[in-house]
Order: structure tokens, then sequence, then C-alpha cells
């Protein structure tokens, strides 16, 4: 009975799935330190969220312990970058937490210098001590704050508090993010530069975004966002899981909160360079300039907390330039060490007979972001004769404070790194010059936000962390108003 | 602990390259004098592609430079930088290479490291903080579904359960996008799997390329290509009787499946039913054999291919942890081996009606007619016999030659065998490889000892020991029914030689086996061919070459009476590792079928009429079905309105 009874059906229907993805209220990229506190702001004000986050969730129990995994597992690209001429490195966090895993966790609120810098390039109105005070009270009310002990200093920091003395330089103790170190069972703090492994460090891991998570936030790890699509009333992030599986995922809002390189790479990779004209511009970094004094004695500059102090000169804040106590691991020295061979393994055999200072420059000349069509990144930053003054001037100060403690020998670290990585996304009143609005949303989107240091429209010379935070805060309302 | 992403020569020059830059002295170690550079994976796994790629060619470069240039390169490059493109590379080349280098001294990797450390004096150390102010959460997202669980069997299960809803969820594109990226792995690291391979298994590197890594690469394009529109949904017929409704077919994974294989083929007998379980849907518990485990091997690729840990989890040891696997009740068991084992899992997967599928031993014929070439069939059946030493449960281990040209093919066969070379090669260039096991030794030599007492003459092979792993090609004439090596699986490098007198005999022959996996048959008369093919029982056939249809990822693979149940490869070999779900669509609405109650008289008159119309046939028949069928509808659903109200 072969009449043509099959065309009687309606047959012609997909039986495809649909895509039956929710649609979340917002997703968040990135889940450092703004994208932790938004979070928990979002979070805690009701809203459905999804955090994206490229790198890996670790705990206290299996951070990395050794540098070589320390560098792999917690960095992009495998440690470290570049910018086009590679002189300049940077070290971009790729881990859940962000840069607060893997910081020294020091807390500064701007001073009038950063803010009318701030207030005058961008036009925006809260850059002033009086509109950011309450917002940094907000945030410094999330995290416990403490300053090494004087009896807990180490030899590098007793190098740099008498160095500073004898040349009349003021200084001050740094405010760290940090609780029940237990310094006197002898913890070594340069441990925790790959995390915290007592929880000590406030990372966001242990505070914000602990509290989101225990409040309903959904988070996806090893998960890089590709591209965003923006739609009048929905938000869609495209992105891939494990370098293998693509998925996308719907929102009513999305906050950016992968930094000045993230933020910027993604949405020049989605095509809002032609709406945004000053997207990727006036990116800065705080180059950093570690310098080493090599001591007869033995300094141990490894043990204990090996970062108490910093500058605290007008006059260095007035040269554009700050000091920092610090030191870092042993591959981490032997990459600084000028050469290879046998006198670099000499020198690396001094390791204990080093402190370092490190000078960090308030850098002037802004940098830019790019991609090429393939996606990569291409960062132009240079410094200017005015950026050079500051690091002169700052290695000038370093010698001047080692010389007066007797340092045999002072070399220069053979790498500038940026690790303060700021703009690409600058706020602003004009669309023409600056990228997100006052009410920290995309020029023209308003369903994208911002509120991390690719938002700065410079260079503070301060540790950007608390302001961060407190601009998270601030952002926060408008995202879920 | 085996270098993935470097060969062997830029390792060389990796060692060289870290010489100059950490020559130690009499304190500090000499680079190449530390374990260091095998941890180098640790720090490439993490770098961008052309990075890697541009670190791969300079290490091969160094290589063979000497190291007072390599020396001058690093040099030149560390003063370089600035504006140039080429000067920014060069330094961007000098921090790479000194990364390296420095990273795997300077990390504390292992008690070498602890010793530099000391020299350094540096130590630093952290307290851990009190157990009872442990306020540790446990984050488990999507991204990372690991439970934290030991490692019992039960917990292989609970994780493989948990990772079955994960893999429902991944559209088949993702799928496929994992084996596009698996293919590339083995392709790269070939070698490296070739080495391990042969360190276990003992065949040669020819055995293991052809066999096991061409094998599975041409397996991996089939499910790339083809397993999408295998697994889609179907739409099938539906009978005019239920005019208005759809009818689909959904395959749907099965669950967890445990895989059980063998040590004769490693790498093949993993990847091909991990991948076919893994593409349809299903978590994979893999027991490997504890005589191959390539410990870590799998694990590494599967890795490297975006494999979650808990989609395939390897489980390793012996029958004992198989069956405690088996009573954790895996949806199905994928078992390739021997007859023995084959029955005892199938017994025990019985009492919870776990299906299983069993590719088992064979004692695979081949037939000879007069009228076939008898270069291309000696040839044919040489290789067939004594690939993998005989240890392919297809191996050639009863050739039946017609009478007509039994001495010459005798004659040829011992000719061409003395030129085959025995032993283990380290470059591809050998033969015939060792023996796996010492138990299967054994078990050749006592099926050669049995046929010898029994009057069976041995050709060649004389020079062997019966206990050397390393076995020459043994050739017999004079078998008789009686002897074990006629209808026991041997399963090493033997080839007795049987005459026939007739087609039919052979067949009869050939079908009395208890075995029944493949068998060959070599004639140029093709209508034979295919009569003989038909005629044979067994799972597969091949006409004029020998073990080939394992060489087709589209032909079903399996055997029959003792050689095991059901199939795998193929598109009906895939949906093995399927639930085949059967869907009724139907739209929603107040209508009452006509098979639903009420039943009345007069519905069971106009049912009768309508079956006779719809089934009688005919044109007239049918536009009586239609009417009937039209009448019945609308009186059944009145009907059953009527009664409700």
């Amino acid at each position: 009975m072969a009449i043509g009874y099959q065309s009687l059906f309606n047959d012609n229907d997909s039986v495809d799935k649909a895509n039956t993805h929710k649609i979340y209220d917002v997703i968040i990229v990135g889940s450092g330190v703004s994208g932790s506190f938004m979070a928990k702001e979002l979070v805690d004000a009701g809203l459905d969220v999804l955090l994206l986050e490229a790198g890996e969730f670790f705990s206290r129990t299996n951070f990395p312990k050794k540098e070589i995994d320390a560098n792999s597992k917690l960095y992009w690209s495998g440690g470290i970058e570049f910018n086009k001429s590679a002189d300049l490195a940077f070290l971009r966090p790729k881990v859940v937490g962000g840069g607060s895993i893997v910081n020294q966790a020091l807390l500064d609120r701007f001073d009038d210098m950063a803010l009318d810098s701030f207030k005058e390039q961008s036009g925006v109105s809260f850059f002033t001590k009086e509109s950011m005070q309450p917002w940094y009270e907000k945030a410094e009310s999330e995290i416990h704050q403490e300053v090494i002990p004087k009896e807990h200093r180490n030899k590098n920091a007793e190098i740099f508090a008498k160095g500073f003395e004898e040349n009349n330089y003021l200084y001050d103790s740094l405010t760290r993010a940090q609780k029940n170190c237990a310094y006197e069972e002898g913890n070594d703090c340069i441990e925790c530069l790959s995390g915290c492994r007592r929880d000590s460090k406030q990372s966001t891991l242990i505070t914000t975004l602990k509290s989101a998570i225990n409040n309903g936030l959904h988070m996806k790890s090893l998960f890089e966002v590709k591209n965003i699509v923006h739609k009048t009333d929905e938000v869609r992030v495209d992105g891939i899981h494990l370098k293998r599986e693509y998925e996308s995922f719907r929102a009513k809002k999305l906050v950016l909160a992968s930094g000045a390189m993230g933020n910027s790479k993604l949405l020049l990779n989605s095509g809002f360079k032609k709406s945004l004209p000053a997207l990727g511009q006036n990116f800065y970094s705080h180059p950093q300039f570690m310098v080493l004094g090599l001591f007869k004695e033995q300094i141990n500059s490894g043990n204990g907390p090996f970062q108490a102090l910093k500058s605290a000169d007008p006059n260095f804040r007035r040269k554009g330039f700050k000091l920092e106590n610090v030191f870092a691991p042993p591959v981490g020295i032997s990459m600084l060490l000028p050469g290879h061979g046998e006198e670099h393994q000499q020198l690396m055999k001094k390791i204990s007979h080093m402190a370092c200072i490190e000078v960090a420059i308030r850098d002037t000349n802004p940098g830019s972001i790019k991609t090429n069509r393939h996606g990569k990144m291409i960062i132009d930053k240079k410094l200017n004769e005015e950026d050079k003054k500051r690091k002169n001037a700052g290695i000038e100060a370093i010698n001047n404070i080692f010389s007066s403690q007797g340092a045999q020998r002072i070399i220069e670290g053979n790498l500038p790194i940026g690790l303060h990585l700021m703009g690409g996304l600058g706020i602003g009143e004009r669309a023409r010059f600056s990228v997100v609005t006052p009410d920290f949303h995309l020029h023209g989107y308003k369903n994208i936000f911002a509120a991390d240091s690719s938002i700065f429209p410079n260079a503070p010379g301060i540790n950007p962390s608390l302001t961060i935070m407190a601009l998270t805060k601030m952002a926060a309302s408008k995202v879920f108003r | 602990m085996t270098i993935k992403l470097l060969k062997p020569i830029q390792q060389k020059g990796l060692l060289k390259l870290g010489d100059v830059i950490c020559p130690g002295d009499l304190e500090l170690p000499r680079f190449s004098k530390t374990e260091f550079y095998k941890e180098v994976d640790r720090i490439l796994d993490y770098m961008e592609k052309d990075d890697l790629e541009g670190i791969r060619f300079l290490l091969t470069v160094f290589s063979f430079t000497p190291k007072f240039i390599i020396n001058i390169i690093l040099q030149l490059s560390q003063r370089s930088g600035g504006g140039n493109l080429i000067l920014a590379n060069l330094r961007l080349l000098n921090i790479g290479l000194k990364g390296i280098i420095t990273t795997l001294y300077y990390s504390n990797l292992d008690e070498k490291g602890e010793e530099i450390f000391e020299v350094l004096k540096w130590k630093t150390k952290i307290t851990s903080i009190p157990v009872e102010s442990d306020d540790l959460y446990e984050h488990t997202d999507e991204a990372s579904r690991m439970v934290k669980l030991g490692n019992e069997p039960k917990d292989f299960m609970i994780r493989a359960k948990s990772a079955q809803a994960e893999l429902r969820e991944i559209s088949i594109e993702a799928k496929v996008n994992h084996l596009l990226e698996l293919k590339e792995v083995i392709l790269d690291s070939r070698d490296w799997i070739i080495d391990e391979i042969q360190k276990e298994n003992g065949k040669t590197r020819s055995d293991a390329l052809i066999s096991e890594i061409f094998g599975v690469l041409d397996y991996l394009n089939y499910l790339i290509k083809f397993a999408p529109r295998i697994l889609k949904d179907e739409k099938v017929h539906t009978p005019i009787a239920l005019l208005g409704k759809k009818s689909r077919i959904y395959y749907e994974p099965l669950g967890t499946i445990l895989i059980i294989s063998p040590w004769n083929y490693p790498f093949y007998q993993a990847i091909v039913p991990i991948t076919s379980a893994f593409i349809a849907g299903n978590s994979v518990l893999y027991k490997p054999s504890e005589h191959t485990p390539l410990t870590g091997v799998i694990e590494k690729i599967l890795e490297r291919a975006g494999f979650k840990p808990n989609w395939c989890q390897i489980v390793y040891g012996d029958g004992k942890i198989g069956s405690e696997l088996i009573d954790l009740r895996p949806d199905k068991i994928f078992f390739t081996g021997s007859v023995n084992t084959g029955k005892k899992i199938m017994a025990q997967a019985s009492s919870e009606l776990i299906p299983v599928e069993l590719e088992l031993g064979g004692k695979d014929p081949s037939i000879v007619f007069e009228d076939a070439s008898l270069e291309r069939s000696v040839r044919g059946v040489l290789w067939g016999a004594l690939t993998c030493s005989g240890q392919s449960c297809t191996s050639a281990e009863q050739v039946f030659i017609h009478h007509s040209i039994f001495e010459n093919f005798k004659n040829m066969i011992l000719t061409e065998a003395k030129k085959v070379r025995v032993g283990i090669d380290t470059d591809g260039d050998g033969e015939i490889g060792l023996m796996t096991t010492s138990s299967q030794v054994d078990i050749v030599a006592d099926h050669i000892k049995d046929a010898l007492n029994k009057g069976a003459t041995l050709l060649s092979g004389n020079e062997w020991d019966y206990k050397s792993k390393s076995i020459p090609p043994l050739i017999l004439e004079n078998i008789t029914a009686e002897m074990k090596i006629y209808d026991e699986e041997t399963f090493g490098p033997i080839i007795p030689l049987i005459s026939f007198e007739s087609e039919q005999e052979v067949i009869d022959k050939c079908n009395a086996s208890k075995f029944g996996l493949s068998a060959s048959i070599w004639s140029k008369d093709m209508i034979r061919c295919e009569r003989v093919a038909r005629a044979l029982h067994t799972g597969n056939v091949s006409i004029n070459n020998i073990m080939l249809t394992e060489g087709n990822p589209a032909l079903p693979f399996g055997g029959v009476k003792n050689s095991g149940i059901g199939r795998y490869k193929g598109e009906h070999g895939l949906r093995g590792f399927c639930h085949q779900k059967s869907v009724l669509i139907d739209s929603d609405s107040n209508k009452v079928e006509v098979n639903w109650y009420p039943y009345t008289l007069k519905k069971y008159k106009l049912f009768d009429k309508m079956t006779e119309f719809l089934f009688r046939g005919g044109v007239k028949n049918f536009l009586r079905f239609v009417i009937t069928g039209l009448q019945i509808e609308s009186y059944s659903d009145k009907e059953a309105k009527r009664k409700a109200e």
C-alpha cells in the first residue's frame, strides 16, 4: 500500500534540542579583587549571579608549592608576558581569587595627588577624599588588616629602615590584609606568594568570594571568555571551558573584572573598538625595578615577613616613585640577576647575603593594548624620559640606602616588571576619550559594567587594591539598580 | 616520568643549554648532572603554542651547536631589547631559555634540588594552621566536579556516576572536539607511546605503529566523521494506523561502561573502546591488563585532549579488582580477553543482569585454495600468523591448504619464514617481537610438545628452547584433530599446515571449531570466495587478505560461539554503547483514542472491519479502511464523552 502517506505527517519540525541555558541576572568575568567583591555585593542583593574565571580553583590545601608550578599554574601564558619591545614584563594572575592570591595584600587609600589627577583626567566628580571616604571605609570593613610588628621585621626590613633613617628619608609600615601569621613559629611569608597555605593572607577566597559562594553564587572556573555579544536587554558571553568545550551564557547584565589586559583584550576581540575609540588606550603598569644589595653578612631576606615597609617620603611621592622593601624566591632572583653561566651561579650562591629594595614608578607615558587578527594581545608600553627620570631618582635613593648600610655591591635587576595593570577602559565623562561612564557602564552599553583597575584613567602611584574594592562597591549599586 | 613535549634530540639541546646557563661548580651540580630536565613538561605544558614551537626549534638547533656558540647567542640576546622587533624577539628568547633552565634548576625539584637550596642557604617554611580552626570550604564548581574520594572501587564508581551527568550535558560537537584534540595528541606523542607499548608488550615498533597507533588514529577519524550522524535522534516510520503521530529513536548513553582489556594491544584496546563509549556519552572505568598497564599513559593523553579525570578513570589491578568493579553494577561490561575469563564475567554479570559484550579468543583458519596466488597467500598467512608474535585474537592459527599445492605452499612459507628476523628493536627495523608474558610462552611450549608427542612435525623453529620469550616462527605439519594445537587457542607464532581435499570438507572442519572469530579465504574464484564466506560460521571474513576487517573502522567486529557476544566498531558497534530509547509523539488534545475504553459492541464491529480492510490490501480496501477509520474515531470520541456526562 505504497501511497505517499508519509506526506500526511507534519514531520518537518526540528528535533534539535533547544538551548536550555537560563538567563542569569548578572555574569561577572574574572574572580579577582573586583570580581569577588562585585559577586558578594550582588549576591547579597539577592541576584542570580554567575562568575566565570579562566584560572583554576585552588585552596590552601593545594596551592602549588614549588616556583615551577606557581608560575605556570597561577599566571597567564605560563608565568610572564611582555610588551612589544620585550623590555617590560607583566605578571597577570590567572586563578580563582586573582591578584589577591598572589599579591602581598597591601592596602592603601589614594592620596589627594592620586585622586586629583584621576579627577582632572576623567572629569569624574567622585574622585575626592570626601566622596571616596565612605567607600574606603566599607571596603576596609570587609578585610582584616595588620602591619608587621617591629619585633618581627626581618633583616632586609631593618636595612631598609636604617638606610632610610640615615639618609633622612621617611618610611612607614605597609598595611597588609592578613591575620594570624604566627611569626613566632618562624613562618616565611615568601611562601605565600603562590597562595597562602595558612589562609592568613586575606585573599578574596576566604573573604568576599567565600561569602558569595556560601550565599549562592554560581561559579565556573577554567572557563575563558572569548567573546561578548550585547543586545538591548541581554548580554551573551561565549567562551571555552578547559580549552575545549565551547559554551555560551546569557545574562541581563555583564560585569567585566578581568583587569586592564583581560578586559581590553576581550572587548577588542569582541569588536567594541569601533564604538569605543578609547578602548585599550592609557594603559599603565607601575613598572618596578628591583635592586639587590649584596652584603658581607647573611641577610636571609626570604625569611620572616619579607615585605614590611614602604617609603613615606613626600619628596619621593613628588618625584613620582616609591620604594618598597621586598624580595623574591630563587627562580625570581635568578631571573633578576643579569647574565648566565658561572658568574650568574656564583651570584646565586650569595642569595642569602642579598637585601632588596624595589622602586615602583608612577608611570606617565600611557601605553596601548591592541589585538592582532589572531586575537593575540600586543602591548605597546615604553618609558618616556620622565619615567626614566623617576626610575633613576628611585635607584639613586636605593643606592644611598644600601651604601649607607655597607653593601659590597649593588645589582640592578635585569627585568622590570609591571604588577599593577591599569587602564584600557578608562573612566570618564566623554565617550571619545574614555570607555566607562561615571555610572560604571560602557559608553553606549547600559548592560556592561566595569569597576576594576582597567577603569583607572592614569597611574596613581599607590597600590590599587583597596581602591578597586571601594570602586567596585560603589559600582555594585549601579549594577543592581 | 617521560617527557611528552620534547623529542629526544630537543632534550639533548635542553641539557646542553642547561650546562651553559648552570655549569655548576664544586658545590653546585652541573645542570646535566641532575634529573631536572625530566620535569620540563611542567613548564612547557602551560606555554602558548607558538612560544613552545619556538623553544622546540631552538633546542633542536642547540642539540648540534657547540656550547660556546650557545653561550655567545645568550650573551648577544641578553643585551638586546628595545624598539626593533628582531631585538625584542632575541630578548624574549633569552628570557625564555634562561627562564626554563633556572626554573628547573632553582625550584627544589628533588634531592639534588634540595642540595642546591642548601648551598644557597635558602630555607623557607610555613606552619600549618591548627586543625580545629579549620573552616576550609570545598568549592566544587561545574569545572571541577571531581568529588574528593579515595581509590577504592566504590570511589571510582561514585566519580564515574557523577561524570555521567556532566557528559550528558556536553554536546556531540564538543565531544568530537575532544577527539580531534586526542588525535593530535596521539600523533604528536606517537614515538613516546610506542616506547611505552614496547616496554611492556615486547612487540616491534612496526607492529605498534601499524596496529596500534595507525589503527587508533584511523578509528578516531571514523568517529569524528560518522559518530554525530550515527548518534543523532532518528526519525522512523510510523504506520498509517497511528496517523498523526511521530516516532523517534534517541540514542542515549548507557551510563558507566566498564572496559576490561587484554595485554596484546594495550593502546588500541584502551583508546578504541574508551572513545566509543565516550562519544556515546558514557563515563568509563577502564581496567588495563596487569601485564601491560601502560601506567599513566592513557591518563596523560586523555588529559591533554581535555578529558576531565572522572570522564574516564583508569583502574589498575588484576582480575580481583575487575570483579569488585562488576559488583558495583556498571551499566555495561565491555570485555576483551580469554574465553575462560569471559565466561566468569558473564556469570557474575548475570546476577544483576548487567549487559556484557565479550570479545574473546579464536582459532582462526586461513583457507588457501589451489588457484590462489602462492606468493600472496604465503606472505599474507605468514604475517597474519606472526604479527604481534601471534598474540592477536585473529591471528591465523590453522592454515588449510588444498592438497594439490600443499608442498609448494610449505616450501615457500618455510623459505620466507627463515628470512623473518626475531627480537626487539629500537628503531623500527624489527619484524617479530617478543612474547609478552611467560605464562603465554608456557602455553605455546605445551601446545608444541603435545603436537610433537602426537605425531606432528616441526618444520622450523627447532632452535627455540621452549622458555625464551623470543620465539621464531614455528611451522608444523602432520596435524591431527587430537592435538591441542588443532582446536585450542595457542596465541603464539605458530603456523600449523593442514591439507584439505574439498571445499565442503574444509568448511565442515572450520565450522566444527568451538570458536568463530575470523577467517581468511584465498582464491582467484570470487564466486567461490563468497560462497565459502557465507558458509563459514564466523564473525569476520577477509577474502584474499588477512585480519583486514579490523582495518576498516566501519565494519563491526566480534565473534560467534566461544569467540564472544556482541559487536563493536562501525555503526552497530557504536550503538552498542547506547541505550536506544523509543519515543512516540502525539499532540495534546481532548481526543479519545479508539483503543481506549469504553469498549462497545459497535466499536468491536467497526474495529473488526477496519482490521480486515487494512491488512487485506488493495486500493479499494485502503479507501474502505480510511472511511472506517474515520467512523470509528468519531464514534469512539463521542461515545467516551457521552458516557462521561
